[in-house]
């Protein structure tokens, strides 16, 4: 089996235009679709807003225990002591200076700048485009949020959130606000449940980690794999393509004269694919890291996580080997099987967002794409970039199994037997 | 020994190979003829068991072979027409592949090498990559891949096949040398006559996927032992001379190149007076005359109607 694998390596290891294509084009590429792509996504990514926000505040704090108590009492049929007790300690949460801490917290406080103006002003600041929007807190806001709370009732008034222009920016600042509303709702429930013992209202952490990831994902990390993964495709197709070559020169009928095995040539093949894909994969991982800083600041454990997935993926990609092998065998023409072996590539690689983005596809053929081995591999390296948790890959991982189990009994059931390949 | 019973091979329903029958006694040197698309790669092939027959039987030392493939390919070497070698590779590297999927192993498998390598005159070119070497090395490595674990029944598919005459006598001496000095059983195929009369102890001769003739050099040429053949040069030439020979009494068959006759008739047919005669009346002048054993080419071309290039 060993005079096979290192065949095979010997042979691809020579074939100078082959390492190049797996080797340097995938590097290169990952450079230029990072600056081409740049302007595109980045703002998702790195972002450098400045949004100048009006907060017109109508509510008057002072007013809130008067005003909670009478409604408990008019609306709710609360005994007056009773209303005033609850009024009193619902008073402390205070929710609008709670939205106002969270606005100037150092995390909002890097893309929004706060100005406390009266409506009019706002208005007028926001029409011309000096201010790019305002957020009014309508008079009796308090009470009104806090008596909803404590009766389960839906409040009468809400913020009001206004802009001049939508922009992603504003339409952000939109949603960090609506969080934060629900956030302080969700600790009202929580209060509620626990009696209001020991629990006070936590603020939502701002920035992008609202999302919940330890790390970013970005579009230079999304290419190296990508393009890592495309390029393994590759080279199961030229593996595979080599066949072609040791059909053409009969050198497969002297390996079938020697008594040897069939099944392995097969395995060799296999056990090729595995070796050529893991080295040209770490090749185009490390070097792009190199390069361009791809992994910054990632643990030893990162890394090995990173070589077991790879590893993973050259043997899922060595059974898609031993299917194109067997396929080839039993082929009449070797071109027309490297032509299909092509496409083949050509239609994972899209599929599977090698050659572009594959949130840029359709979502009917996104779900497609993930369901290719390099979609997988993509889906895989995702989650443990920017979680580095292993359950949250555990089943992508099982998949990646099942694949290599299903490509590798499809090869060995079309791998033609004696005198049947042509 | 090796033996073939009514061996045929059809694809797409034409019969490639027909009722073949064929032996190779232990030892022996047997050499396969005939021209381009007689059948003989098909007949290599499916000795050697890389494709089974549509029908007949081939058996090894009264095994049957065709069930139980290994029982020749454990002891054959095969030398196929193609150069199945990997380009990428050098001859050692080559060697050493082919060797382990010998089941060759460490210093048994460096051996024989060593030996296949300096047997076919590489040794001094062994590191280098096959892509550059000449034809006839890479001939030579052809053969020397299918030597390595020391095979009793050497099969040649065509080895000289479009190489310089130097390389074509290494390959030659070495296939002698194998047979005569090592007992080797060979099966050479051939177009080239000269080479299977130079090696082989027995000829078949096919042609249109049949033996058409079969047996030692002396008793495939005992078939134009009834016949003389003759050379006959002349000044020039005219169809109505040439067609006046073909009617002489005992003549087969008459070959025309340019000046020159070579007319295969019956012994004792006289021809050479009557062949004086025509040339009188045709005024043509008679400048040589030769008459020549007939050659195995003879026989091939008495047997066949055709040379074995045509």
């Amino acid at each position: 089996m060993r005079s096979f694998i290192k065949k095979d390596l010997l042979i691809f290891l020579r074939d100078w235009k082959e390492l190049l294509t797996v080797l340097l084009l995938p590097i290169v590429l990952v450079v230029v679709l990072n600056f081409a792509f740049a302007g595109l996504f980045d703002s998702d990514d790195e972002v450098t807003m400045d949004l100048q926000l009006a907060v017109v505040n109508q509510d008057n704090e002072s007013e809130v225990l008067g005003q909670l108590k009478e409604r408990l009492v008019r609306d709710a049929a609360f005994e007056e002591q009773e209303a005033k007790m609850v009024a009193e300690a619902a008073e402390e949460i205070k929710p609008v200076q709670l939205l106002l801490d969270y606005l100037e917290s150092d995390d909002v406080k890097e893309w929004v700048t706060v100005h406390h103006l009266e409506e009019k002003a706002a208005a007028e600041k926001v029409n011309e485009g000096d201010l790019d929007s305002m957020l009014i807190i309508p008079q009796g806001y308090t009470a009104d949020s806090l008596y909803a709370n404590i009766t389960g009732e839906p409040p009468t008034s809400s913020l009001i959130y206004k802009i001049e222009e939508e922009t992603t920016t504003s339409s952000a600042l939109q949603q960090f606000i609506q969080g934060f509303i629900e956030q302080l709702n969700y600790q009202f429930a929580i209060q509620e449940v626990t009696d209001g013992t020991g629990i006070e209202a936590a603020l939502p952490k701002g920035g992008l980690e609202d999302i919940g990831t330890a790390y970013d994902f970005n579009m230079t990390q999304y290419f190296t794999i990508a393009l890592g993964a495309l390029f393994a495709l590759f080279v199961v197709a030229t593996v595979a393509m080599k066949t072609g070559v040791e059909i053409r020169d009969h050198i497969f009928n002297r390996i079938l004269l020697a008594n040897s095995h069939p099944i392995r040539f097969l395995i060799g093949k296999m056990a090729a694919a595995v070796c050529l894909i893991v080295l040209q994969i770490l090749f185009v991982l490390l070097v792009s890291h190199f390069l361009m800083g791809v992994f910054p600041d990632r643990s030893f454990v990162f890394w090995v996580g990173i070589l077991l997935m790879v590893v993973l993926l050259a043997f899922v990609l060595s059974g898609l080997a031993a299917i194109y092998t067997a396929v080839l065998l039993r082929m009449t023409s070797v071109d027309a099987a490297n032509g299909i072996f092509m496409l083949a590539t050509l239609l994972f690689g899209t599929l599977g967002g090698g050659f572009f983005p594959i949130y840029m596809l359709p979502d009917w053929l996104q779900q497609i794409g993930t369901w290719t081995p390099n979609g997988l591999f993509l889906a895989i390296l995702t989650e443990w970039i920017q979680f580095e948790d292993p359950s949250t890959i555990v089943q992508t991982s099982l998949y990646m199994i099942g694949f290599f189990f299903l490509f590798t009994f499809i090869g060995l059931a079309l791998f033609p037997k004696r005198g049947k390949a042509q | 020994m090796l033996e073939t019973i009514n061996l045929s091979k059809s694809f797409k329903g034409k019969k490639v190979v027909q009722d073949l029958n064929l032996y190779l006694a232990d030892g022996e040197s047997v050499g396969l003829l005939g021209p381009n698309g007689a059948g003989k790669s098909t007949t290599i092939s499916m000795i050697s068991t890389l494709i089974k027959p549509t029908s007949g039987r081939i058996t090894m030392n009264g095994v049957n072979a065709i069930d139980k493939p290994g029982e020749i390919r454990s002891v054959s070497g095969v030398v196929p027409q193609e150069l199945a070698l990997y380009q990428e590779l050098s001859a050692y590297e080559n060697l050493k592949f082919f060797g382990s999927i010998y089941k060759l192993r460490g210093k048994e498998l460096a051996k024989a090498i060593q030996q296949a390598l300096e047997f076919v005159g590489l040794d001094d070119r062994k590191k280098d990559l096959v892509r550059t070497y000449s034809g006839g090395m890479k001939r030579r490595l052809n053969i020397a891949a299918a030597l390595l674990h020391r095979p009793q029944i050497l099969i040649l598919d065509e080895p000289t096949v479009g190489i310089d005459p130097q390389s074509r006598n290494h390959i030659l001496e070495a296939v002698r040398t194998l047979n005569q000095q090592d007992g080797t059983t060979i099966l050479y195929t051939s177009h080239y006559m000269e080479e299977v009369e130079q090696l082989c102890d027995r000829l078949y001769i096919m042609d249109h996927g049949k033996v058409i003739a079969a047996g030692t050099k002396e008793e495939l040429l005992r078939i134009l032992s009834t016949e003389d053949k003759i050379k006959v040069e002349v000044n020039k030439l005219d169809e109505a001379f040439v067609e006046q020979v073909k009617t002489i009494e005992g003549v087969h068959k008459i070959e025309v190149t340019e000046l020159q006759l070579k007319i295969i008739a019956a012994k004792g047919s006289s021809l050479i007076s009557k062949l004086v005669h025509l040339t009188e009346k045709h005024h043509i002048q008679l400048l040589n005359f030769q008459t020549e054993t007939p050659s195995l080419e003879d026989v091939f071309l008495h047997l066949t109607g055709r040379t074995l290039r045509d």
